[in-house]
C-alpha cells in the first residue's frame, strides 16, 4: 500500500446511474500523482463516464445519481468532490478533460484558447502560442489563427482541444480516447506529448487501444 | 410513388399560392403606396429642417407618426427585450421541470391574448392609477410601449427559450467542462450560439410593435399630435395614421395617403430586420 501523499485522486466505493440504468457500481481506483492512468475497456462500459466522475461533469446530464467518493488532491489539500461543498468551475479548470468528440467553441482558432483562459483570469500573453506549440498545432495554424475553429480538420480540432485544456495549467488532465481521430504519425506525437505532460501533471486516459494502453500507461485500470 | 407525385404536387401549390399571396399585397400597397409618395407625404408643405426638427408643425405629413413609431417601438423593446431574454434563458436552462411547463403553457396563453385586450388592459392600469397614487397619469408614449412590450413578451421569451435548447448539448457541456460559471456559458457561449433565433423574436416583435393599432388606440396615440415629445406625452404613429385615414376617409387622396404610409411601414419593418441579420453577421465575424 502506498503513502495516501502519492496519490492525485482515491476513488472509493463509486457507483453511478442514469435514472435506473446502472453505468457502474462500486469503483475503487487509486489514481498516482504524476503519472499516466489509462482506463481500458469495453465499448460502453463506462470508461468515459468514470472520467466525468473526476470532475462531476456527469451531472450536467439530467437523471444522473452518484454516490460513493472521490478524493482529489488539488492545491495542497484533500477535496472530498462529492461529499463536501465545492465551487464546480474552479474544480473543473484544475481538472481539465478532453473529450473524444471534438468540441471547439464556434468562435476563431485563438479565441478558443484565450476565451476560457480569459474567464479564468489566466496570463494570456503567449498563451496560444505556448498551447498551440505544445500539441504541435502552431506551424499548422499560425497563419489562419483568426479564422474559425470548425474550419480545422477532425484531428486538428481534437489537438486544439487538448491545447485548449493544456492552456488552462490544470493540475489532472482527463483524455478520452486522446488519438482516435489521428493517423499514426500524429497518433505518435500524441502519445509522446502525453508521456510528457504526466511529469508535470496527472493524466488519466482512456482507451479502447490495449496496445496502446500498454504502451503508455504507468497504472491500468480495468473495467 | 403516386402519393408522393401528389404530395410534392400540393406542396409546389401552397408554396406558390402563399407567395402570389403576398406578392400581390405588397404590390398592391406599392402600386397604391407609390402614388401618393413624395415630400408632402412625410412633411406637408413645411420646409425639411423644420420639420424634422420639430421647429415647423407638420400637420398632414406623416413625419410625426414615423417618429412616433420609431420611438414606441424602441421604448417598448427596450422593456420587452431584457425580460424576454432572460426569463427565455432563465426556463431553457434553469428552471426546475415541472416549473418550466407551467410556465410556458401560460406564456403560450399570453400569446393569444388579443390585442384589444392588452389595450383594454393599459386603459383599466390607468384607471386604477387615476384612482389611487398617480391622479396625473394620462394616456401616453410609456404606457402604450409597456402594453406593447406585455404585447410582445411571449414571443421573445419563446423564442429565446427555443434557441437555446436547441443549442447543441456538446456545448453547454464544453461550457462546464472549462469550468466557466453559469454566467460566462450564458454570455459567451449559449446566447452567442442562439443569437438567429433570439433575433428571430427580435425581428417579429419589431414588427408586432410597428403594425398593432388596437394598443395604442387605447393607451396614448392621437391624430396630431406632432412629434413625441417625451415618456409621457401623447404621440403619433403610422398604424394609427392608416386606420384613420382609411376609416375617416373624405376621398381617393385619403386612401392614396393610407398607403403611402402603409408602404413606409413595411419599408421600416423590412430595413429594421435586414439592420439586424447585418448587426448580427458583423458581432459573429467580430468575435
Amino acid at each position: 500500500m502506498q503513502d495516501k501523499e502519492s496519490y492525485a485522486a482515491i476513488v472509493k466505493d463509486l457507483s453511478l446511474f442514469f435514472k435506473e440504468h446502472c453505468i457502474y457500481e462500486g469503483i475503487n481506483l487509486q489514481i498516482p500523482k504524476r503519472g499516466l492512468t489509462v482506463v481500458v475497456g469495453p465499448s460502453g462500459s463506462g470508461k468515459t463516464c468514470l472520467l466525468r466522475a473526476l470532475n462531476r461533469l456527469n451531472e450536467c446530464y439530467s437523471d444522473c445519481t452518484v454516490s460513493g467518493e472521490v478524493k482529489l488532491f488539488l492545491e495542497s489539500r484533500w477535496y472530498d468532490i462529492y461529499n463536501e461543498k465545492v465551487c464546480l468551475p474552479h474544480l473543473r479548470r484544475q481538472v481539465q478533460m478532453v473529450f473524444q468528440s471534438p468540441n471547439v467553441l464556434p468562435t476563431t482558432i485563438e479565441k478558443n484558447i484565450t476565451l476560457p483562459l480569459k474567464m479564468a483570469g489566466g496570463v494570456l500573453k503567449d498563451s496560444v502560442e505556448e498551447a498551440l506549440s505544445a500539441v504541435g498545432l502552431f506551424d499548422e495554424v499560425k497563419d489562419r489563427l483568426k479564422k474559425p475553429a470548425h474550419t480545422l480538420s477532425g484531428g486538428q480540432q481534437g489537438r486544439l482541444c487538448l491545447a485548449r485544456a493544456l492552456a488552462l495549467k490544470p493540475q489532472i488532465l482527463l483524455v478520452d480516447e486522446p488519438t482516435a481521430n489521428l493517423d499514426p504519425e500524429k497518433t505518435e506525437e500524441i502519445e509522446q506529448l502525453l508521456m510528457r505532460l504526466k511529469k508535470k501533471m496527472t493524466v488519466v486516459a482512456v482507451t479502447h487501444d490495449r496496445s496502446q494502453a500498454d504502451r503508455m500507461a504507468d497504472k491500468m485500470f480495468k473495467m | 410513388m403516386r402519393q408522393d407525385k401528389v404530395f410534392i404536387i400540393f406542396s409546389w401549390v401552397t408554396a406558390l399560392f402563399l407567395l402570389g399571396l403576398m406578392t400581390f399585397v405588397f404590390g398592391y400597397t406599392v402600386y397604391h403606396g407609390t402614388q401618393s409618395m413624395g415630400y408632402a407625404l412625410f412633411f406637408d408643405d413645411v420646409s425639411f429642417w423644420p420639420a424634422v426638427t420639430g421647429a415647423g408643425r407638420v400637420w398632414e405629413g406623416i413625419w410625426p407618426a414615423i417618429c412616433g413609431t420609431l420611438s414606441l417601438v424602441f421604448t417598448a423593446m427596450v422593456i420587452a427585450f431584457p425580460l424576454g431574454l432572460a426569463t427565455g434563458i432563465y426556463l431553457a436552462l434553469f428552471a426546475k421541470r415541472a416549473y418550466r411547463r407551467v410556465a410556458l403553457s401560460l406564456i403560450d396563453l399570453l400569446a393569444g391574448v388579443p390585442s384589444v385586450i392588452v389595450g383594454l388592459f393599459g386603459f383599466a392600469l390607468l384607471l386604477f392609477l387615476r384612482e389611487s397614487f398617480f391622479p396625473q397619469a394620462s394616456t401616453s408614449l410609456g404606457l402604450a410601449a409597456g402594453c406593447l412590450a406585455i404585447l410582445v413578451l411571449p414571443y421573445l421569451i419563446k423564442l429565446t427559450c427555443s434557441a437555446i435548447d436547441g443549442v447543441p448539448t456538446s456545448l453547454k457541456v464544453c461550457g462546464e467542462a472549462l469550468g466557466m460559471t453559469p454566467w460566462q456559458q450564458v454570455w459567451h457561449l449559449l446566447v452567442p450560439a442562439a443569437k438567429e433565433g433570439i433575433l428571430e423574436g427580435v425581428i417579429l416583435s419589431f414588427g408586432r410593435c410597428a403594425e398593432d393599432t388596437a394598443v395604442i388606440l387605447f393607451t396614448g396615440v392621437v391624430a396630431n399630435a406632432g412629434l413625441p415629445y417625451g415618456f409621457l406625452g401623447k404621440f403619433e404613429a403610422l398604424p394609427f395614421y392608416i386606420f384613420y385615414h382609411t376609416t375617416e376617409s373624405q376621398g381617393s387622396s385619403d386612401i392614396a395617403l393610407a398607403f403611402g404610409a402603409a408602404l413606409v411601414l413595411i419599408m421600416i419593418t423590412f430595413v429594421a430586420a435586414i439592420a439586424a441579420r447585418r448587426l448580427t453577421v458583423r458581432r459573429h465575424h467580430a468575435r
